[in-house]
């Protein structure tokens, strides 16, 4: 485009800033962490607007890929590709990947397979960049779910991992309660917990009895972003984050810094969006020892060099802009 | 030994606890009947051993290449080294039982624990066993995956058939590697491997895209009647580093035009042999030019 700069660094700046949409101009330049994405399901498109709304770092969760698993290999492979081919992906970005491991409620209910992955799980936990155990919880509220569930809190006390529950669709408020019930009946500290997909129903019990509560703002189902503004307001802001639960569903990976947008235009203060939209998520799971903050600039640098260098590509290369106001595809 | 070399640069890079540790754990890994203590131990290495890059003087990177030629451990992670001496200090006794073992934890690895992995290649035993391996980390898309198999490693050179190993070097160039650092690079040169890279290059031409000009260091050799007009056509045509590679070509070839050609600029001629034009030259030249 002609009114691109010719110097490729500049231009590549350019072509950077005019992604940013007019709307989340009022939140330029903060960081966010998303704590709750499955990217696995999301486009390269997906991670590029990410990183240009500032989100500097992400957790995926391992969970249901929207059919049944059928063998044991395919479990190892998923968890494998999370560690690997999907960190490798988000790093050409400049976005740090974290993920939790664990074996989904929805799953839980086919008990053969469920045993295998119960056995597969140590293997993966304790990698470098795994913060927790999770998303694991309850779907239909089954007592194989359950018995899963439990095994797997377990787990997670001995590793030492903070866990990240899944909450039910159905039947929200029980099977919210009862996830707590149990995590306290085995002993595990409930600092240690971060309870997912809250609402202005199951919210203030979460964080009476001590539990992290996050919210996912995804349109239509789970919780919209006016609504987390007033949670906000009502709650304040100790032990609550915001996630975008992106995945192969009609969602928005930008939904954490699109909140903070429209948080910044309701009138709460810069520290305050800060806290739900990146520093909780990060004290709450880097209690794993697994998130060092010096990594969100690390991934920037290291791509940056690459492109300074020219021919030089020192680590499999920062994925290249392509400009898409034009129709020129070279 | 190798690896009392390696024990020696570990042990200067990290602190006493963590050197206790691992060795701690290298002294269990025999000990066990299943692969629990070597599972545990080469996953939790970050946690105790960090990720700092490893300082090492000349003397001892001039030792392990004369222990291993074409090896080299300059710009490791103190990661990467525990747990490549890890894997060295596993015994092979038992082959099936061996190989078993370190395939499980290629299957679980995370994308570090892939470059310690094939970082290891040329110190396992069985070296035969990992050409497999070895050709599915070439299909790998992750760039630190592939750079622990392509630079300084002499398991590919040393191990891979003629098909794998011109593989990995189109890879290479098709991923914007720094050709330079493989090992071996210019020994295995060969007649089909350079008729692929004339296509490739045709391909990248009719594309209007640039070629790396270090492709053409594994072409000199086979110079013919249907590859020349290619290499004239970059001698005439070329930009100066395009140039200065077509007659570093020249100058390797046999064939009479070839010859002929070179001597048309007696100064590059007269540079090539005093050597102060050389592929090595023109890599630094051209990074010099990219990095202003």
């Amino acid at each position: 485009m002609n009114f691109m700069s010719h110097d490729p660094l500049k231009r590549e700046k350019e072509v950077a800033e005019s992604f940013i949409s007019v709307d989340l101009q009022n939140i330029k330049g903060m960081q966010f962490f998303d704590p709750h994405v499955h990217m696995t399901s999301r486009t390269t498109d997906d991670y590029q607007s990410m990183a240009d709304a500032g989100i500097v770092g992400l957790i995926e969760p391992a969970f249901w890929l929207g059919q049944p698993r059928t063998g044991i290999d395919t479990f190892r492979d998923y968890y494998s590709s999370l560690i690997g081919w999907e960190r490798f992906r988000a790093s050409q970005f400049g976005i740090k990947h974290y993920c939790t491991i664990g074996l989904n409620s929805r799953e839980a209910n086919n008990e053969k397979l469920a045993e295998e992955v119960m056995e597969l799980l140590p293997l993966f936990i304790y990698k470098e960049g795994v913060v927790g155990v999770g998303e694991i919880g309850f779907d239909d509220q089954t007592p194989a779910e359950e018995k899963y569930y439990r095994l797997q809190l377990e787990l997670a006390k001995e590793a030492n991992l903070p866990v990240q529950i899944h909450t039910p669709h159905r039947d929200k408020k029980r099977g919210t309660q009862r996830s707590m019930d149990i995590a306290i009946e085995l002993g595990l500290d409930p600092y240690m917990v971060i309870v997912d997909h809250n609402n202005e129903e199951t919210v203030h019990e979460v964080l009476e009895r001590g539990f992290w509560a996050a919210f996912t703002i995804y349109p239509f189902t789970k919780m919209g972003n006016e609504r987390m503004v007033e949670i906000v307001k009502q709650y304040g802001t100790e032990r609550i984050m915001v996630n975008s639960a992106a995945d192969w569903g009609i969602s928005d990976p930008l939904a954490v810094p699109k909140t903070a947008s429209l948080m910044k235009l309701r009138g709460i203060n810069d520290e305050n969006i800060r806290m739900v939209t990146y520093q909780n998520a990060i004290t709450a799971f880097g209690q794993s020892g697994q998130i060092d903050k010096a990594d969100f600039t690390l991934v920037k640098e290291i791509d940056q060099s690459k492109k300074f260098a020219g021919n030089t590509i020192l680590r499999g290369g920062q994925q290249p802009r392509i400009d898409k106001s034009s129709i020129i595809i070279s | 030994m190798i690896e009392n070399l390696f024990a020696e640069i570990a042990k200067q890079n990290v602190s006493e606890d963590a050197w206790n540790w691992l060795e701690e754990k290298s002294a269990l890994l025999n000990k066990d009947t299943n692969a629990t203590q070597l599972n545990a131990a080469f996953t939790a290495v970050p946690r105790k051993m960090g990720k700092q890059i490893i300082e090492i003087s000349a003397g001892q990177a001039k030792k392990i290449d004369t222990l291993l030629t074409g090896f080299s451990i300059q710009g490791w992670t103190t990661d990467r080294l525990a747990r490549v001496w890890l894997l060295m200090n596993l015994k092979g006794t038992e082959k099936d039982d061996y190989i078993r073992k370190i395939e499980n934890l290629f299957k679980a690895a995370e994308m570090n624990e892939l470059v310690a992995l094939y970082s290891s290649l040329p110190l396992l035993a069985y070296p035969e066993a990992w050409q497999f391996r070895c050709t599915e980390g070439i299909r790998s898309n992750i760039g630190i995956v592939l750079e622990a198999i392509m630079y300084e490693n002499p398991y590919p050179s040393k191990y891979l058939d003629e098909p794998a190993w011109n593989q990995m070097v189109l890879k290479a160039f098709f991923t914007d590697k720094n050709v330079e650092r493989i090992t071996g690079l210019d020994k295995r040169a060969n007649k089909r491997l350079a008729s692929i890279l004339f296509d490739y290059a045709h391909e990248r031409w009719a594309a209007h895209r640039s070629v790396n000009p270090q492709l053409w260091r594994l072409v000199g050799k086979f110079i013919d009647e249907n590859n020349f007009s290619d290499i004239q056509k970059l001698f005439n045509d070329g930009n100066p580093s395009e140039k200065k590679a077509a007659a570093l070509a020249l100058s390797e070839s046999d064939f009479m035009p070839a010859k002929n050609l070179l001597n048309q600029t007696a100064n590059l001629k007269n540079a090539i042999q005093e050597k102060t034009l050389s592929w090595n030259s023109l890599v630094k030249e051209m990074k010099n030019f990219s990095s202003n």
